[in-house]
C-alpha cells in the first residue's frame, strides 16, 4: 500500500513537472510536428504553425476546405478530423506561453475570427514597414510565403536575425 | 538488319506503357467500368484526349487562364510552380517521380482537386482515366 501511495505521489510529480516545463516562457510559437498535418496542410505551402491562429480560426478554415482561399483543398472526413482536433488542441489561445502565439491572439477582437494569419491586427503592425516591391518579386510573391523571409519559420522561428529577405538581405530595423 | 532490329526495338519501348501498380491499375480498372457505363463505345482510355485535357486553358476562378500546365509545367519531367502559392511541385512525370501514381488515394485526391480548380468540376471518369494515361506515358 506504501509502496502503492509513493508511486502515485512520483507519477503526480512528474507529470506535474512536465506540465510546468512545457508552460514556461518561449519564443516563437511551437512547432508543427503533427506528420498527417505536415503531409496535408504543407502541399501547397508551408505548413503554418497551429499556434499562429486561436482555434476559432481553425474551426472556420476547416469548415470549407472545399473552397480555400480560392482553391480546392477538400480533404476526406476522416482525415479533416484528425487535423481539426490536432489545429485545436495546438491553437494559439492555448499556447500563450510562446510569445508570438501570445501577440497574435491578443491583437484578434473578440467577435473577429481572421481565416488568415496575415489579417491579424499583429501580423500587419509587424510587417507594415516592408516595401511593397519586396513582397510582389517574384521570389516571394505575397506576405503567406513566411518561409521566403523568415528561414527558420519551419521550426516556429520568426526572431529578427533570422529574416533574409530575397534580394534585399538581413532585416535592419529602421 | 541490326539496324532494323534496332529502330523496332525503339518503336516498341515507345509504345510500351507505363506499369502501374496493384493498387494503381484498379483504380484505372474502376474508371474504366464506370466510364464504359457513361458511354457504351468507349474502348480504352486515351493518350491524345489526356493531352487535350491537360493542355487546354480554361477561364479561371480568378479571371485569369488557367490549366493543369499553369502548375506543373509542359514538361512533366521538370519541377513546376504553384501559381497561388509559389511553392515549388515536384516532377508529376513518374518517370522522374517514382512517387507519382503509386498511391491511388493521393491520385484520387489531387484530380478532384485540381479539376475543380481548372474546369469547375469534377472529372468525369473517362477524362480522369484520359488524363492519367496522359500524364504516366509522356515522354
Ligand atoms: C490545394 C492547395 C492547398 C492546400 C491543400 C491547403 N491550402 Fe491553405 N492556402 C492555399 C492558398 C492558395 C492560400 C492563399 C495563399 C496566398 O494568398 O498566398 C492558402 C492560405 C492559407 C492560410 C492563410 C495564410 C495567410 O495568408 O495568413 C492558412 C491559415 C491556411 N492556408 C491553412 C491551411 C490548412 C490548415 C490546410 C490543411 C487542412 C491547408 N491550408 C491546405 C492553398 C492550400
Ligand atoms: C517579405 C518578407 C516577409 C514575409 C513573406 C513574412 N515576413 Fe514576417 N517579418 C518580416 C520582417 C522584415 C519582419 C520584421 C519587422 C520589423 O521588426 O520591423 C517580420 C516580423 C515578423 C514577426 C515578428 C518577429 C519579431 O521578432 O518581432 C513575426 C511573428 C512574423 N514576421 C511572422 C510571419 C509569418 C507567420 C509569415 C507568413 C504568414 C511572415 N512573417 C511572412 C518579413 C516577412
Ligand atoms: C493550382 C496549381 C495546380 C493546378 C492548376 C493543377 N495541379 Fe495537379 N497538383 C498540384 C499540387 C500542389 C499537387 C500536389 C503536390 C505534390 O504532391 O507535390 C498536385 C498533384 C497532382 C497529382 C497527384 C499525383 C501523385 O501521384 O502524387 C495529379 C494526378 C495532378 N496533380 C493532376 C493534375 C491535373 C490533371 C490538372 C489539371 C486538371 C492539375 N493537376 C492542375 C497543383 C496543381
Amino acid at each position: 500500500m506504501k509502496k502503492l501511495v509513493i508511486a502515485s505521489l512520483l507519477i503526480a510529480g512528474s507529470l506535474l513537472a512536465e506540465s510546468g516545463s512545457s508552460f514556461e516562457n518561449r519564443k516563437g510559437v511551437a512547432p508543427a510536428t503533427d506528420s498527417l498535418y505536415l503531409k496535408e496542410c504543407g502541399s501547397c505551402h508551408f505548413a503554418y504553425q497551429p499556434g499562429l491562429l486561436p482555434s476559432r480560426s481553425w474551426v472556420k478554415t476547416m469548415e470549407k476546405l472545399n473552397d480555400h482561399f480560392g482553391t480546392d483543398a477538400s480533404l476526406e472526413p476522416e482525415e479533416n478530423k484528425k487535423i481539426l482536433k490536432y489545429l485545436v488542441d495546438n491553437s494559439a489561445e492555448k499556447f500563450t506561453n510562446y510569445k508570438r502565439s501570445k501577440k497574435i491572439n491578443d491583437s484578434i477582437g473578440k467577435n473577429e475570427t481572421p481565416a488568415a494569419i496575415t489579417k491579424t491586427g499583429y501580423f500587419i503592425k509587424e510587417h507594415k514597414g516592408i516595401k511593397p516591391k519586396l513582397i510582389e518579386q517574384k521570389e516571394v510573391k505575397s506576405l503567406s510565403n513566411c518561409m521566403a523571409c523568415h528561414t527558420k519559420a519551419d521550426k516556429g522561428s520568426y526572431s529578427e536575425r533570422e529574416i533574409n529577405i530575397p534580394n534585399y538581405g538581413k532585416w535592419e530595423d529602421e | 538488319m541490326v539496324k532494323a532490329v534496332f529502330a523496332l526495338l525503339m518503336v516498341v519501348s515507345f509504345m510500351q506503357a507505363y506499369e502501374l501498380n496493384a493498387q494503381m491499375k484498379d483504380f484505372m480498372d474502376s474508371l474504366l467500368t464506370e466510364a464504359k457505363k457513361q458511354n457504351p463505345n468507349l474502348k480504352a482510355f486515351d493518350y491524345a484526349r489526356g493531352e487535350k485535357i491537360f493542355t487546354a486553358e480554361q477561364m479561371g476562378k480568378k479571371g485569369n487562364k488557367i490549366s493543369c500546365v499553369t502548375c506543373h509545367t509542359a514538361d512533366l519531367a521538370k519541377k513546376g510552380l504553384n501559381e497561388n502559392t509559389n511553392k515549388v511541385i515536384e516532377p508529376l512525370s513518374p518517370s522522374a517521380n517514382p512517387k507519382r501514381f503509386s498511391d491511388a488515394k493521393e491520385v484520387k485526391k489531387w484530380l478532384r482537386r485540381n479539376f475543380k480548380d481548372v474546369y469547375n468540376r469534377e472529372g468525369s471518369a473517362q477524362e480522369q482515366g484520359d488524363v492519367v494515361t496522359y500524364i504516366i506515358n509522356k515522354k
